[in-house]
């Protein structure tokens, strides 16, 4: 007898055989636990990406002010102005009545800043026009303009929701 | 015979400059330590096949030229930029950096003729009917990076922060928001928040310097491996040549050699082009001011522009879901044309991309009048 026959397994004892069911099955488990893995690691990436809430533009007063636009620069009738409030654009103009009127420049198309035209609120981007009431009347806006509710207060102009809380 | 060594193969003997040179000693020298000549031949197979329409076949050359003059302006450009301070940063780059208004205007014009030469590309392979099996993922791969530099456009549009920048890029993704289901979601995404910002400037200046180009790069290879695996595709008319009337030029010799004059012409013209009508600057974006008069996209980008405005309230969404198919069509093209030689059908197909071709064009002067 030669020693590699000393090493020889015994007939008697059975071979493990690679069950390939019970491979498969670890391996699946293997895959779910690095599925897993992936998605607790994404999580954090996806909030990372994802914007932040927008601070309400009239804040806790309910009101923000107008930019670049004066008291002085709409005081009479058919006056008005292109400004700005919390980073947003805004018109703001005196109608025929002597009412002040604002609304957010925002044109309810595709976003550029409408212009105050007079007569009218004209969009330069894709040719929107809008009368005095904020109502869409030619070109691509599906929608009127947003109204604000516009004030004076101590020299200042200020806007708000049109139905909400804010002094004026 | 040193055995730590391979032997350098018979078809390379041939091939490569005579031994006693230092260039022919250096290459033998390289290929017995690492045997790379299979890939030498692998590349050196390639071969163009000489026909009327030869010339067609230079347009993907020529917008991987315009790339390559994008990576290296945008890398020079990059180097001043500053996405925190980007108006006044290019403003340094055009008024006081020693020829920075000309490599910015490179940059500029260099981005519209690779867009030129990507529609060029993209209809002469159409109009060749190269996309016929088994060419459906050469056409697919070539639609990725179609698309891919049009939102390299798109993102590199805004990085000036003019007014000009922010009205485009509030539009366009306003336009993106309008999609059903994902499009609010990707547009909130897009912007980093719920409007345009400098936020805005900080994810499209990823995208336009990091996550794009590794994009293009690796899906440029893709398209590039597979038209070297299939070899160029030949029209009918060469097809039916008998084999003994055909005529090859090899693509790494003749071929390429043959495209040096024309590259050496065109980067001519990017030159001349910047500096005689040079990329300007409008005034910094302000989010408050109405949009400037006059305002418009840039060309390739009219055709979509004009539908916009001709589609009113809510039939939008109508002109959106007819440009959606319009685009959408040369995606399932090669699956629909399939026969060679083309049959019926396949006339049908090039009559309807001529009819798009023709539609595409009135959309773009339209939208360049009105």
């Amino acid at each position: 007898m030669s020693a590699d026959d000393k090493s020889a397994r015994p007939a008697n004892v059975a071979v493990p055989v690679p069950d390939r069911r019970e491979r498969r099955r670890f391996l699946g488990a293997l895959g779910g636990l690095a599925a897993v893995w992936a998605g607790a690691s994404l999580y954090p990436v996806y909030r990372f990406l994802s914007p932040q809430p927008a601070p309400d533009p009239f804040g806790k007063e309910g009101r923000a002010v107008v930019e670049k636009i004066s008291p002085a620069e709409v005081a009479q009738n058919g006056m008005g102005k292109n400004g700005g409030y919390a980073g947003r654009g805004v018109i703001v103009f005196r109608n025929e009545s002597g009412e002040l009127k604002a609304f957010d420049s925002k044109c309810t198309h595709a976003g550029c800043n409408v212009q105050f035209q007079g007569a009218k609120l004209f969009c330069n981007c894709h040719g929107g026009t809008y009368d005095q009431t904020g109502k869409n009347i030619a070109g691509p806006p599906p929608r009127p303009l947003t109204e604000l509710r516009v004030f004076e207060d101590q020299g200042l102009l200020f806007v708000a929701r049109l139905a909400g809380p804010g002094k004026g | 015979m040193d055995e730590r060594f391979a032997p350098v193969p018979p078809e390379a003997e041939e091939s490569l400059p005579p031994p006693g040179t230092l260039v022919g000693q250096g290459l033998r020298a390289l290929l017995r330590r690492y045997p790379i000549w299979p890939v030498v031949a692998f590349f050196g197979k390639k071969r163009v096949p000489e026909h009327r329409d030869t010339g067609w076949y230079a347009l993907g050359g020529i917008a991987m030229l315009f790339f390559a003059i994008q990576v290296v302006t945008g890398i020079l450009l990059m180097v001043y930029y500053r996405p925190s301070q980007p108006w006044q940063s290019v403003q340094r780059i055009v008024t006081e950096v020693p020829y920075g208004a000309l490599i910015r205007s490179v940059h500029h014009w260099s981005a519209n003729l690779m867009a030129l030469a990507l529609f060029v590309h993209l209809f002469s392979t159409f109009f060749m009917k190269a996309y016929r099996p088994p060419r459906e993922l050469t056409w697919l791969t070539g639609l990725g990076l179609f698309g891919l530099v049009l939102f390299f456009s798109f993102s590199g549009y805004l990085l000036p922060w003019d007014d000009l920048s922010f009205f485009a890029t509030r539009v366009g993704i306003a336009e993106m928001e309008k999609a059903p289901l994902l499009g609010p979601w990707m547009a909130d995404l897009l912007r980093g928040g719920a409007d345009v910002t400098v936020d805005t400037i900080g994810r499209f200046y990823v995208f336009h310097v990091t996550v794009l180009p590794l994009l293009v790069i690796a899906l440029l290879g893709v398209h590039l491996l597979f038209i070297q695996l299939q070899g160029v595709s030949e029209p009918d008319h060469f097809a039916a040549l008998p084999g003994e009337k055909k005529r090859y030029r090899s693509f790494f010799g003749e071929f390429l050699v043959g495209e040096i004059p024309i590259w050496l012409f065109l980067w001519g013209v990017v030159l001349a082009l910047a500096a005689m009508l040079p990329r300007g600057l409008a005034l910094e974006a302000d989010v408050t001011a109405a949009a400037p008069v006059g305002i418009k996209p840039e060309w390739y980008f009219l055709a979509p522009y004009q539908a916009l405005k001709l589609f009113p309230g809510r039939l939008e969404l109508v002109g959106m879901a007819m440009m959606g198919l319009a685009a959408g069509s040369l995606l399932v093209v090669p699956f629909i044309d399939r026969a060679t030689p083309s049959d019926a059908r396949g006339r049908l197909v090039a009559w309807l991309g001529a009819a798009g071709l023709v539609g595409l064009i009135v959309m773009t002067v339209w939208g360049l009048l009105s």
